[in-house]
């Protein structure tokens, strides 16, 4: 059967797609650069899909000469899921098999690794290293452990006395914590590596351009360089998110197959994509010169990333500059979503701001865009709360909330989102509370930390009990305040389950027990070392030693079972044998420490009633809220043992060095950098419940009913751009106006995230201000208010159902599935960490070297062919 | 090939294993003990020694099959997913799947392999329009006996042992029993959506498990760090407890015998960081 794009689009379900016409002639393009300028709602996911198709099935493209980058890998699960129905819908009629598995469509970052194991980049046989990726968390302890922390700074000529107090003057805080300082060095070497900027450059720089303060500047670039040093000579390789990408284009460059591997280019968001991004897609698209880019300059969320807007705006030049040819310009400007009122609203908004260029040339946004609204229903689309206090304002909105919801105009409270340009404010909570009074419920997992969650403080708070609290110094910081009263709650909740439970109080003591036998033997030990002169780096001779060892005075029975058992004696002739023979230090540590990790404990924690029920009522689906946060806390836990142990020896112990590292040295790091709740990607938006969100996690989203719950952001720049600017290549928009136009990208997005009504909180009174142009368009008199407004007036919600199929493995869901379900949920559903199990790890690392020998036998034989 | 090829494959693959592990390490958190590291590089040296007729004629690596849009008996939408190696020579292909399992345990359990590997022969039909000849099962766990042979280090026990080592199990080429798998994992997949995860009775954790001599509860449970919140464990320890000791004390002292113990130290302890270097 023969078909075409026109068949297809009247076969789509559950209605026929039928594209505008700038749509049509986006998808219809595919040849040369394409700069697709999407405003909100404009339907840009639905042409990427169809031109997609359109390259696959009419073009005959492969899937996997196809690079399609989103900015979440929700987003590239959706495209991937769409396109893949829609072809199942093309094979239909013709027969014709379509495999998108081997398709490029992800996140930038994770393209990126996918790319440095791409064997269509080497030569044949050839292996290229690919870094071991570290998670922000993950670059925040490395860079924060004391001992690499001191040497860094010592070696980039820091004064170890003031280092903390210079770095964080530099950055504007008046602050001595190393905390900040490492925050602040993280924000400005991510930037350095988002910028393309070698440590060599930016000295360069520094010698030719006047900044500020230049002998902190050069010292700041002589620590990144040593950051990066240490990274690159670690064994495997290492790398954080920015310098991921990195990587990534240094292995483009060396490959002489760069620019040919990929037929075809799409970056969706273009807008918040940063410097280094920008060359690895003009790299892959050097060969066809077939790069499309979707984006919308009004939308630029992330400059605090290394976002660079200018990417997009200067898009057309940037292809003569990289590619030697021009851009097709194609507008999409008719929106889908919001009705006639709010697209009138939002244009109106973001033209009342002056981006006329400092030298009078141009402009430094897109302008003339002309969105029009599809939908022409003129009806009250926009309201204000009345002018009043936040307490009035927020029980206002709270009734409206309540009426809309009685009224059956959304099928659900989560069709009605409540939008923050942050969710740790003051008005945040008076809201919530303002709704819990009339009996609504919210969810806003970002509104406060993960470890303030009960689950959370009742597992830590037992810790707290086996471990001991860390004794509260005399520092007066507030977040070191604040972490001591969480200290201090956790210790209650756990008192007051062990009231409930005696078992439990039992158990703990059993621990502290164990805890103080090994420290005990510990000493013992360590004794008798020392009279008989053993210095305990020498190598553990058992003819000698064990004898003298075992029969120490007080030696506990557990102590005496580790050093005399069969297998101990087994290790310790293995390793002689093996000229590798244990020292005297590694056989007192193994004879002193505990049995169990802090893993371990946490697993045997859940056989006590508390944690029990939690699991209980998940097997049944009955509450899976508790689950998934215990699931996080074995995460977080494995992550404690990744970052310092798994075995908790006595000489670690000792001194409550342990204590001391868990809660003041981990969890302090957690609670600072506060670390947020659980959120189920699946299911962001849990049945019953009223989202809370930033406008940053409402990006690319949509909602019935928005409410803008705090109209006022002041514009403050953020010093790292101040810092970078001298020295960077391109000069994009100016220092003293990038905080203003980045607040209101910020409202302009929270405010087209509405599709039947918005509203607006309007406070009003001493100390409450409204950001520019809110001041001037509420005061307006021609915004209608939330009393004069008849919830009747507005159409009804439909419910959203983007439901899409999930993948499932035949050996890791439904053998593991039919072996034991509740293993399932705990560990491939709710994503605990295992303690001990090793088999999955196993498996892994004989697949994947099996793997390699393959391609290693494959080029052997290619290369014989040759000959 | 001359052996001095052999041997540097050899090396390689080593290399290669180290590279691997070092990096999983990292990533996953975990380590294995030593034993248990060797082993598995042991099951890629052995199975390039003994299936090097297979490992050099592979066409195609790691592929990945996907099985769109099928539908669960209670509607939902879904994907199948798997992962295979093939070859492919001028007149017939052949699809491997290779599994870190014992070569008796997949004999005595050819249905539950058929099953897989005749839904998977079914998606590399239709994704790619080629006829499939032939499918098997590569068990890469060593036999106990060339264990031995390894263990002692003795080259003719050793290759005597390779010679006697079966691992290429045939797996019959029946698609007849296709649309009934795809339904029963349909099943499965409503079951997991509908957050249907309660334990298995008590009676499968006291049986034992096909192939084998040993029950589920002591090869799946007892290395299962859920079992102490179990339902059907705990059932299972009160069941089967002979001793006096309290239900509490034997889920308490459950650390894995006195040779697990040292594999977890010893896996761990080569891995403790300088003390003085954490941050406090």
């Amino acid at each position: 059967m023969s078909i075409n794009l026109e068949k297809l689009w009247q076969l789509t379900q559950p209605e026929p797609f039928e594209p505008n016409l700038n749509q049509k002639r986006a998808i219809l393009h595919t040849d040369s650069p394409l700069f697709l300028t999407a405003g909100p709602g404009s339907g840009k996911t639905r042409v990427l899909l169809w031109r997609s198709l359109n390259l696959i099935v009419f073009h005959d493209v492969k899937p996997e000469e196809i690079f399609l980058s989103t900015f979440t890998e929700k987003a590239a699960f959706q495209l991937k899921e769409g396109l893949r129905s829609l072809l199942g819908l093309v094979t239909n009629l013709t027969g014709k098999p379509y495999d998108i598995s081997k398709m490029y469509v992800g996140t930038v970052h994770s393209l990126c690794q996918k790319l440095l194991t791409d064997r269509r980049f080497l030569e044949l046989g050839q292996r290229s290293p690919v870094p071991v990726l570290k998670d922000e968390l993950g670059q925040y302890f490395y860079l924060s452990r004391r001992k690499y922390w001191q040497t860094i700074l010592e070696k980039a000529d820091f004064d170890l006395d003031i280092a903390q107090a210079t770095i964080n003057q530099f950055f504007n805080y008046n602050s001595i914590s190393k905390h900040n300082a490492v925050s602040n060095c993280i924000s400005l070497f991510n930037r350095f590596s988002e910028e393309c900027l070698t440590p060599e450059q930016i000295l360069a720089r520094i010698q030719t351009t006047p900044v500020d303060d230049p002998d902190t500047f050069t010292n700041l670039t002589k620590l990144y360089d040593e950051y990066l040093r240490s990274l690159q000579q670690s064994n495997p390789p290492q790398a954080d998110f920015s310098l991921i990408q990195q990587y990534a284009l240094n292995f483009l460059e060396q490959s002489p197959h760069s620019g040919n591997i990929f037929k075809h280019i799409i970056i969706d968001e273009y807008q918040d994509t940063n410097t280094i991004q920008e060359r690895i897609f003009f790299k892959l698209a050097s060969g066809f010169k077939n790069i499309c880019v979707v984006g919308d300059d009004d939308q630029a969320l992330y400059r605090f990333r290394g976002a660079t807007v200018e990417n997009f705006v200067q898009f057309p030049s940037r292809c003569q500059e990289y590619l030697n040819c021009s851009a097709t310009e194609i507008p999409l400007n008719i929106n889908y979503r919001s009705r006639h009122q709010i697209v009138e609203f939002y244009n109106d908004f973001i033209t009342r701001q002056n981006w006329r260029s400092a030298d009078g040339k141009g402009f430094y946004r897109l302008v003339n865009k002309d969105i029009t609204a599809f939908n022409d229903d003129r009806t009250t689309s926009v309201i204000a709360s009345t002018p009043a206090k936040p307490d009035l304002v927020c029980e206002e909105i709270a009734l409206l909330v309540r009426d809309l919801i009685n009224s059956g105009k959304v099928t659900d409270p989560n069709q009605i989102a409540f939008l923050y340009p942050s969710l740790k404010s003051k008005q945040v909570e008076r809201m919530i509370d303002a709704l819990e009074d009339v009996g609504l419920k919210v969810y806003a997992p970002r509104a406060r930390r993960f470890l303030e969650v009960e689950e959370a403080m009742a597992v830590f708070g037992v810790y707290l009990l086996i471990f001991g609290k860390p004794v509260r110094g005399d520092f007066r910081g507030a977040d070191y305040n604040d972490f001591h009263q969480w200290l201090n709650n956790c210790q209650e909740i756990a008192q007051n389950l062990i009231k409930e439970d005696k078992a439990l109080k039992a158990f703990i003591e059993e621990k502290q027990e164990e805890i103080n036998t090994a420290l005990n033997d510990y000493r013992i030990l360590s004794e008798v070392a020392i009279a008989h002169k053993w210095d305990k780096t020498q190598f553990y001779d058992p003819h000698t030693m064990k004898r003298l060892l075992y029969s120490a005075r007080g030696l506990s029975n557990t102590a005496q079972k580790n050093l005399g058992n069969v297998y101990f004696d087994r290790l310790v002739k293995q390793k002689l044998e093996t000229k590798q023979p244990l020292t005297l230090s590694y056989v007192i540590n193994a004879s002193t420490s505990v049995d169990w990790s802090v893993l371990d404990l946490f697993y045997r924690l859940c056989i006590f009633n508390h944690f029990k029920e939690m699991f209980d009522q998940a097997e049944t689906g009955q509450d899976e809220g508790p689950i998934c946060n215990m699931g996080l806390i074995s995460q977080y836990l494995a992550r404690f043992t990744d970052e310092y142990t798994n075995i908790i020896t006595a000489q670690f112990l000792e001194d409550n060095r342990f204590q001391l590292t868990l809660f003041m040295g981990f969890l302090y790091s957690l609670f600072r950098r506060g670390e947020t709740e659980y959120e189920d990607a699946d299911d962001p938006f849990p049945r019953g419940r009223i989202p809370f969100l930033t406008v940053h996690q409402s990006k690319g989203l949509e909602f019935p009913v928005v409410i803008l719950g705090n109209p006022r952001k002041d514009p403050k720049l953020q010093r790292v751009e101040e810092i970078v600017k001298p020295v960077l290549d391109r000069q994009g928009e100016p220092l003293e106006r990038m905080a203003e136009f980045d607040v209101m990208r910020m409202f302009y997005v929270a405010v087209s995230r509405a599709k039947n009504l918005l509203v607006i909180a309007h406070f009003k009174g001493p100390g409450q201000k409204l950001t520019f142009p809110f001041n001037e368009m509420l005061n307006d008199r021609t915004i209608a208010r939330i009393p004069d407004f008849d919830p009747h007036s507005l159409p009804e919600a439909k419910e959203s159902n983007d439901d899409l199929p999930k993948n499932y493995s035949y050996t890791s869901d439904y053998l593991l599935y039919q072996r034991c379900p509740r293993q399932y949920m705990i560990f491939r559903k709710y994503g605990f960490v295992a303690s001990r199990s090793q088999t999955m790890f196993f498996g892994s690392v004989v697949h994947k070297t099996i793997e390699d020998l393959h391609y290693l036998l494959k080029a052997k034989k290619g290369t014989q062919n040759l000959d | 090939m001359t052996n001095i090829d052999d041997l540097a494959i050899e090396e390689r693959i080593k290399e290669l294993f180290e590279q691997n592990y070092e990096m999983m390490r990292l990533e996953g958190g975990h380590a294995l003990s030593a034993d248990t590291k060797q082993s598995a590089l042991n099951q890629v040296l052995f199975y390039w020694r003994k299936l090097r007729e297979v490992a050099e004629n592979v066409t195609d690596t790691e592929v990945i099959l996907s099985l769109p849009e099928q539908i669960t008996p209670e509607g939902r939408k879904y994907t199948i997913e798997g992962v295979v190696d093939i070859i492919r020579e001028q007149d017939q292909t052949t699809m491997y799947d290779i599994k870190t399992h014992d070569s008796d345990y997949v004999r005595g359990n050819v249905p539950e392999y058929e099953k897989q590997l005749n839904v998977y022969a079914h998606i590399w039909q239709g994704l790619r329009q080629q006829e499939l000849d032939q499918t098997a099962i590569i068990a890469t766990s060593l036999p106990v006996t060339l264990r031995e042979a390894v263990r002692k280090d003795d080259q003719r026990y050793i290759t005597k042992e390779i010679q006697r080592w079966q691992p290429l199990i045939d797996i019959p080429f029946n698609q007849e029993k296709v649309a009934e798998t795809i339904s029963e994992f349909g099943e499965v997949v409503d079951a997991i959506e509908s957050r249907q995860f309660q334990p298995p009775s008590l009676e499968k954790l006291k049986g034992k498990l096909a192939g084998k001599k040993i029950t589920f509860a002591v090869q799946v449970c007892r290395n299962c760090d859920a079992r102490f919140s179990c339902s059907a464990y705990r059932r299972y320890v009160k069941s089967s407890s002979s001793q006096a000791d309290s239900l509490l004390s034997r889920f308490l002292n459950d650390y894995g015998s006195d040779a697990e113990r040292e594999d977890f130290l010893y896996a761990n302890l080569e891995n403790i960081p300088d003390i003085e270097s954490f941050d406090i």
